[in-house]
């Protein structure tokens, strides 16, 4: 395995421990000569690009957030004394309700009340009656509520803790965007359309009457001309429903389609390589569609121009070679204008690269936005400040060999291939571990932070970048709990003293699939990134 | 026909045979259903725009509930009791439909509470597909507003029958009775109509337009029907002073947002605006009433349809101006009452006019459209108030 960092390239032994997907063609294929591995690859991505691109744009429609596919939050963090694990599923629909569960990591907690907040603005100060979170009969530390989102946008939920050591509060940040639309269930369908028929028939008939009989005196019949006048008021009448008909399905036609354009998709970063090594990434910007005035309910993503800085960087950039993913690389592009960017790439293997581009507007929403390049081998200069990656990984679902013979072990719950659920919430643990086994000594912050996770899709469509604080980015954590993003970026990069051996992330996969985990931390002033594998069910 | 003869012993005396007879019960109950529906609809919607969150169980909604509960009731009497009854007098004063006989208002009330039940899981699914709607007008509240518009005009088909089988001071009360049911109506319109007469819109066609669709129909309906000449003003002077007591106790009633964003720090319930002056047209049409009489009914609309138009501009333009303006920011004139999540940076928090139409072009169409929706709207209500007054067997 070759490890890149900002300092260090190490080769790794042979024979190490295969993928447990070892079995698929991606690893297949990688036993092939160089030479042909490539023309093969070219081949097959020929084939495979624009279908993998089309499945991951049209399946990624369910995005929101800093992440592709991945819309759940979870968050680990501390409301004063109280120690928290947060979970919040957005709704897939705005306005809509978010599911926010809260688990404290202690028994001290006695009451949680929850409220929704914007991040930033008027409606960040202005506060609604909060909640009480429902505490769960079977498990008193854990809490639940729903909050109702009334528009799309960066978020957070201010949680208010009592108990045995007084109130305090956390902010937790969550971006709502509408991601699909329910379509109607066929027997919700049926219904309608009986209730329907009978209203336009009981509409027809009444005018009918109305015209026939209303005005004639008590016991009297109506005669023929009556009658030819209720026929003729029927007819009218159905020639006057079926036109608002039509027109009211032209109506909700168009009600259908404002709703889709204004539907959240992941947007795209158009990459393109020049002199060589040189990765220039236009990003997404706004067009007339979503520049749309007199509506409250866009998205808060046209602009491209209102970037903060998340720890540290305007842009952290994925590069993930497909679909072997043996080729991993988190780079930092420097802006060269408003939504230009440029990097200058390390030494990389050839291939197809998917792009995830992670950046964080003013307003505290936060999105990745994707995209694809083709790309031949790179011959340069090593990966510089905080740019790492690793050139051809292995991936294993317990050990990964990092440098120096150092290993990066996931600690798992007993056996350790135990079922991994999805949408379960849990730490991911990992320990460095020295040559002889012995906990790391010389661990240090990675960008002002333990370390950071990528959760990638074998397929692609599910990408988060995670910290140990949680899925959300950490300018938008700053934002929420009202502080400087740029300033505690600044502060959290102070931080040099050694740290513990063992690094988590709180995370839940989205769906059941094989999923390869980038981990990357900093030890002896080298960056390093252990990968491993797992199945979800 | 002779209407007077009939009156003494058919209808529905059946239902109310006392030899002195009174209103009927089933009249009252659709009255007062017909007065539940727009009180419910405006406290649900200050609720909406006080609090944000409701249920099933919130006050505002089961006062609507209880309208359609109401209508329900005198409906499936009406219709039930006739049809399955041997009640020949009040069969021979019924319509029938779909072989059920009943009177004409008790089958459009049932239809409307039909259409309302259908609108809820229609609306319910919208909220699924589409969101939870801040706007009022979407397909399933169209379809709700038409079965609350049925279920009001179905009551006031029935007074107007009970009213035509009747005569003496039991008539007078009758015509006064379905008078406040027009009133209710246009309360129930101008409610439905708010997203376009909020007074950003006042300086834009759109608001003349939306304005003008419906009210010269209930006028000359309801006035034609009862004869009462100044059935209009009345009917408007209900719709001014309901807006304003509700603009003026609404705000004596503590609330705060359940739901965010908030934007407006509220207190209280916030009331709903100042209401749009279309009693001075009522009162210049009602005056110049016994001079249009005598013209031909088209000619009576346009001229009817104009002087509306014109006098809703002359007056509502300038007012316009004077709810923008700091003067008008008081309890009386409410405009310093917003709703909690209006952002600050919206025309109507900064007290300006927005403008609806982006061309004079369109503009001007708009102004146009809303001369045709008033001139047709009085020429329907002249058709419509000469049945109305027919009806023998509503």
């Amino acid at each position: 395995m070759k490890q890149h960092s900002a300092v260090s390239n190490q080769h790794s032994a042979p024979g190490q421990p295969r993928s447990s997907l070892s079995a698929s063609g991606a690893d297949t294929f990688s036993d092939l000569p160089q030479r042909a591995q490539r023309t093969q690859r070219k081949i097959r991505n020929k084939i495979l690009r624009s279908v993998l691109l089309a499945v991951l744009l049209l399946c990624t429609a369910g995005v929101a957030s800093a992440h592709v596919g991945s819309p759940d939050v979870y968050y680990d963090g501390y409301a004063g004394p109280y120690h928290l694990l947060v979970t919040i599923r957005p709704p897939t629909v705005v306005p809509g309700v978010a599911e926010i569960q809260i688990r404290s990591v202690s028994n001290d907690v006695t009451r949680i009340q929850i409220l929704p907040l914007r991040m930033v603005g008027v409606a960040a100060r202005l506060a609604p009656r909060p909640d009480t979170a429902e505490r769960s009969s079977s498990d008193p530390q854990l809490f639940t509520g729903g909050l109702w989102l009334l528009v799309r946008g960066a978020w957070k939920v201010q949680v208010h803790v009592d108990g045995r050591h007084g109130k305090a509060e956390l902010a937790v940040p969550v971006t709502a965007v509408s991601t699909t639309s329910a379509r109607m269930r066929r027997a919700l369908g049926g219904l309608l359309a009986v209730l329907g028929i009978f209203l336009v028939a009981g509409l027809v008939a009444i005018i009918g009457a109305a015209n026939r009989e209303a005005d004639l005196a008590p016991g009297e019949h109506p005669g023929d001309s009556k009658k030819h006048r209720g026929r003729i008021g029927m007819v009218v009448m159905a020639v006057i429903i079926v036109v608002a008909l039509v027109s009211g399905n032209g109506w909700w036609s168009a009600e259908a389609a404002d709703n889709a354009r204004l539907l959240y998709r992941p947007p795209h970063v158009q990459a393109s390589l020049q002199n060589g090594n040189l990765l220039s990434l236009q990003l997404e910007g706004p067009t007339a569609e979503t520049r749309a005035p007199l509506r409250l309910d866009l998205p808060e993503r046209p602009r491209v121009d209102d970037l903060i800085p998340d720890h540290g960087h305007l842009m952290h950039l994925f590069l993930v070679r497909m679909p072997d993913m043996k080729s991993f690389w988190h780079l930092h592009p420097q802006q060269v204008d408003a939504g230009e960017f440029s990097q200058g790439l390390p030494d990389l293997p050839a291939g197809d690269y998917w792009i995830y581009a992670d950046i964080v507007h003013q307003s505290g929403f936060s999105e990745t936005q994707i995209g694809e390049i083709d790309l031949p081998a790179v011959s340069s200069s090593q990966p510089t400040a905080d740019d790492a990656g690793v050139a051809n990984a292995n991936a294993d679902p317990k050990v990964s060999q990092l440098g120096d013979g150092y290993r990066m072990v996931w600690e798992q719950d007993a056996a350790p291939l135990k079922a991994l659920k999805a949408k379960e919430a849990m730490h991911f643990r990992f320990r460095i571990e020295d040559r002889n086994g012995k906990p790391a000594t010389d661990m240090e912050n990675y960008m002002g932070m333990a370390g950071h996770t990528v959760f990638l899709s074998n397929d692609g469509k599910v990408f988060a970048h995670v910290h140990p604080a949680g899925s959300v980015s950490m300018a938008a954590a700053a934002l929420a709990q009202g502080e400087n993003p740029a300033t505690t970026d600044a502060m959290a990069g102070m931080h040099h003293a050694p740290l513990s051996p063992e690094v988590s992330f709180p995370y839940g996969f989205p769906q059941p699939g094989d999923y390869h985990i980038f981990v990357q931390i900093k030890r002896g002033g080298k960056v390093e990134t252990g990968v491993f594998a797992a199945r979800v069910l | 026909m002779n209407t007077i003869a009939t009156r003494q012993s058919a209808g529905f005396a059946a239902f109310n045979d006392s030899p002195k007879r009174g209103i009927p019960w089933y009249v009252w109950a659709c009255a007062l259903g017909a007065l539940c529906i727009p009180v419910g609809l405006y406290w649900d919607i200050s609720w909406h725009e006080t609090i944000g969150r409701d249920t099933f169980w919130t006050p505002a909604h089961l006062m609507i509930q209880f309208a359609a509960v109401l209508a329900a009731i005198y409906s499936s009497f009406l219709i039930f009791g006739t049809t399955f009854s041997k009640n020949q007098p009040a069969q021979n004063a019924s319509v029938s439909v779909f072989g059920f006989r009943g009177p004409l208002g008790a089958f459009i009330s049932a239809w409307g509470g039909v259409a309302m039940l259908t609108s809820a899981p229609f609306d319910n699914w919208w909220h699924d597909a589409y969101g939870l709607d801040v706007r009022i007008i979407s397909p399933p509240h169209v379809l709700l507003a038409m079965g609350i518009a049925a279920l009001m005009w179905g009551a006031a088909i029935l007074v107007a029958g009970e009213m035509n089988r009747s005569e003496g001071p039991l008539r007078k009360h009758l015509e006064w009775l379905l008078v406040a049911c027009g009133g209710n109506i246009l309360i129930l319109s101008m409610l439905f109509k708010l997203e376009y007469t909020n007074r950003i819109f006042m300086h834009s066609g759109i608001f003349y337009l939306a304005v003008s669709i419906g009210p010269l129909l209930l006028w000359n309906a309801i006035s034609i029907a009862t004869g009462r000449r100044w059935a209009g003003a009345i009917m408007a002077a209900m719709y001014t002073g309901f807006f304003l007591l509700c603009l003026w106790i609404f705000p004596f009633f503590p609330g705060e947002p359940k739901l965010g964003p908030v934007y407006q720090q509220v207190t209280h319930f916030i009331p709903l605006q100042f209401p749009v002056l279309i009693l001075v047209p009522a009162v210049l049409l009602d005056l110049l009433h016994p001079r249009l009489q005598a013209l031909d009914k088209w000619q009576q609309a346009a001229i009817q349809g104009i002087i509306f138009v014109v006098t809703l501009a002359a007056v509502q333009w300038p007012f316009g101006n004077f709810l923008m303006a700091p003067a008008s920011r008081n309890w009386i004139f409410g405009t310093n009452y917003f709703f909690f999540f209006l952002p600050p940076t919206t025309k109507q928090a900064q007290h300006l006019f927005a403008s609806w139409e982006l061309t004079s072009v369109h503009f001007w169409r708009n102004v146009v459209f809303s001369f045709v929706a008033a001139i047709l709207s009085a020429r329907i209500g002249i058709v419509f108030g000469n049945w109305l007054r027919r009806v023998q067997r509503g």
